[in-house]
């Protein structure tokens, strides 16, 4: 009687149908997101000795990599990529987010924002394939172009293989994930704020430094998180614009994941740009928490 | 009540038209606000009163006419320059900003110390009633402070004309009638050009030097709340001022200087001139207030004229009873309203009653 009671009210209670509702997803995440984690952080302390994994733990392997110029160098390019790549995104999307948000009518906004979405319809290896291939390649369009109309005689290699050809290719990826948070934090902007901002005395100019930008923030700091965090840790790219030749660190990770069979000095790569890419976001939500706070 | 017309104009329209599209929103608005007044634009919503308010702060321009502000023809000077500042509707608080950081937001260009400029918000807080409050985030807020945050943050800037859009409409009835009192002493106190838009007659009525009701883009009557409320120039007016009974009547004779009419229940009356406002092709009536009819009770006497009556409904409002009335015989219902004093009982429906009246309070609509 006691422990039918006892269960009667386990499964009546509003904590025991949360958690049986929640459980496949729990399931789900803990097995393949959580169990995962902790098998790469358990592994870089350990050592690899021809693909078996020896459970000696050591920082030997942080030690290695924070030692090595060339790792650093990897590290270094990774971020200026990806900052660079999310810098010249969020400037990118805020115009065309402010433009849809603030320029188009309300009827047609849901249209321009299905429109955005349009470079998401294809794969984004297809994507990577058209910039390599057909705009920035050999024979591509900008070589094309460039000799057509006598600037060069023979087709430029620069604009190929480097890191510049990279954010390119990134920032055009990545465009819709910056445009869609802008022009949220955007549209919430009450109207009636920047008829006050000019009824007070400031052009549209000063009123969009005054008034709309702050109150975006919140909209471009999610953006730069949004593009920053898988820029740093992309693989495609490099692998394929950079032809393997301006590796980043997600290459360097397979490098030593897959090829050199040392998954511990790979699993600790990769807690290492985990690291950087939780400081960067760490420093970006306390921005962000700063815009927010003023907000209702 | 009464209004020096000897001070200079502040606003002046002229023939001012504005069209969104097809929609014709002002059709040819005429008239002056003189300095320092406390004027109100009244009217039902969508007749046109917030565009009128908006095309003098720049926020719309106008498709014909002109705008002046102070004498000077307002075309093409954008918002920022005007000498005008708003209390917006939604008091448009920047939410990113402290209190006193919304106060001093016109201030970047000042030329004064940064010393001087704080102790002009603190002034301009101080004013309003919000001492000590420049430091709290502003979306803290409630609804009655953030409005005074709105004053103090557009009186900070001296203008020539305060604009203010509906500005009580979402306080509670009790701020609402405070912040009547707290805005006719402050404009009392500052000087300025106050141009309030309201729906709410009862607003206009209690805060107004002078007040332009407006109907479907057009002034219908410009004048102070008094002449509004006892001489309604337009039936349309005379319903949305108060409560006014209509009366059916036939004309029968108009001199020009007098006319004779004889009105269903109350009988034949002779309306002064004054008592005729122009024509407008409706079936005539005559209005007269709820206040003007009087229940006589016991053997009082009518000092002017009587009719008798039978009451259908009671309204009790505490200090007041409103009575509906059916006139002697006929099926026209008056309304009336009597103050409730000890003595005089409130009356049941059904009563038989007398009511005492004066040809001297009717306006005739024709």
């Amino acid at each position: 009687m006691e422990t039918a009671s006892f269960w009667g009210r386990v499964r009546r209670s509003e904590a025991a149908s949360g958690l049986a509702l929640i459980s496949p997803t729990a399931l789900y995440a803990i097995l393949l997101l959580a169990a995962p984690l902790v098998t790469v952080v358990l592994y870089s302390f350990a050592q690899s000795e021809q693909g078996k994994i020896i459970w000696d733990f050591s920082l030997d392997n942080y030690i290695r990599i924070w030692s090595a110029p060339n790792v650093q160098l990897i590290m270094l390019r990774s971020l200026t990529v990806a900052a660079s790549v999310t810098l010249a995104t969020v400037l990118l999307a805020y115009p065309v987010a402010y433009f849809v948000s603030f320029h188009v009518a309300p009827s047609k906004k849901s249209l321009w924002l299905f429109l955005i979405t349009i470079p998401f319809w294809t794969s984004y290896i297809i994507r990577v394939f058209l910039w390599k291939g057909i705009i920035l390649g050999y024979n591509g369009v900008i070589n094309t172009v460039l000799m057509g109309i006598g600037i060069t005689d023979e087709p430029l290699q620069a604009i190929n293989y480097n890191a510049g050809a990279m954010v390119m290719t990134l920032a055009h990826a990545y465009a819709p994930f910056a445009i869609l948070p802008i022009f949220v934090s955007l549209e919430k902007i009450d109207r009636s704020l920047l008829e006050a901002g000019q009824d007070l005395g400031e052009s549209r100019m000063m009123t969009f430094w005054r008034v709309t930008l702050p109150l975006s923030m919140a909209g471009v700091i999610a953006a730069v998180l949004i593009v920053f965090i898988p820029t740093i840790g992309d693989y495609v790219t490099p692998d394929l614009i950079g032809g393997g030749k301006v590796p980043m660190i997600a290459n360097m990770i397979e490098v030593q994941m897959l090829k050199q069979n040392n998954k511990a000095l790979g699993s600790a790569i990769a807690v290492t740009a985990m690291l950087i890419v939780c400081v960067v976001s760490i420093v970006f939500l306390l921005l962000n928490r700063r815009f927010l706070s003023g907000q209702k | 009540m009464t209004f020096a017309e000897d001070k200079p104009n502040m606003i002046e329209f002229k023939d001012v038209h504005k069209y969104y599209g097809d929609y014709h929103a002002l059709r040819g608005i005429n008239g002056t606000i003189k300095a320092g007044e406390f004027f109100s634009l009244l009217g039902p919503s969508g007749c046109g009163k917030t565009t009128l308010l908006r095309t003098i702060a720049g926020f719309e321009g106008i498709s014909s006419g002109a705008v002046m502000i102070d004498g000077k023809n307002m075309a093409g000077v954008p918002a920022n320059v005007r000498p005008t500042n708003m209390v917006f509707q939604s008091y448009a608080i920047f939410p990113h900003m402290t209190v006193g950081e919304n106060v001093g937001f016109g201030l970047r260009k000042d030329p004064r110390s940064k010393e001087d400029k704080a102790k002009a918000v603190a002034e301009a807080l101080e004013m309003v009633g919000l001492k000590g409050y420049g430091g709290r985030a502003a979306h803290a807020l409630s609804g009655g402070q953030r409005q005074r945050v709105a004053l103090a943050r557009a009186l900070i800037l001296k203008p020539k004309v305060l604009l203010l859009d509906e500005p009580l409409s979402a306080l509670d009835k009790k701020m609402r009638e405070h912040m009547q009192i707290e805005l006719i002493k402050l404009q009392r106190q500052v000087g300025i050009t106050f141009i309030l838009v309201t729906h709410d007659q009862e607003e206009a009525l209690v805060m107004s030097d002078r007040i332009a009701v407006m109907f479907e883009g057009q002034i219908a009557q410009l004048a102070d709340p008094e002449t509004l409320y006892r001489r309604p120039a337009t039936k349309q007016v005379a319903d949305f001022i108060g409560t006014m009974n209509f009366v059916p009547c036939d004309i029968l004779s108009d001199s020009g200087g007098t006319i004779e009419v004889d009105a269903k229940g109350l009988g034949r009356v002779t309306l002064s001139a004054d008592q005729v406002p122009p024509a407008q092709g409706v079936d005539p009536v005559v209005g007269l207030r709820p206040e003007t009819l009087t229940l006589l009770y016991d053997d009082q006497k009518a000092a002017d004229r009587e009719v008798k009556g039978v009451i259908d409904e009671v309204i009790y409002f505490g200090d007041m009873t409103y009575y509906d009335v059916y006139l002697g015989g006929t099926d026209v219902e008056v309304r009336l309203s009597m103050r409730n004093v000890p003595g005089r009982p409130v009356l049941d429906v059904g009563t038989e009653v007398r009511l005492a009246w004066s040809p001297t309070a009717l306006v005739l609509f024709r």
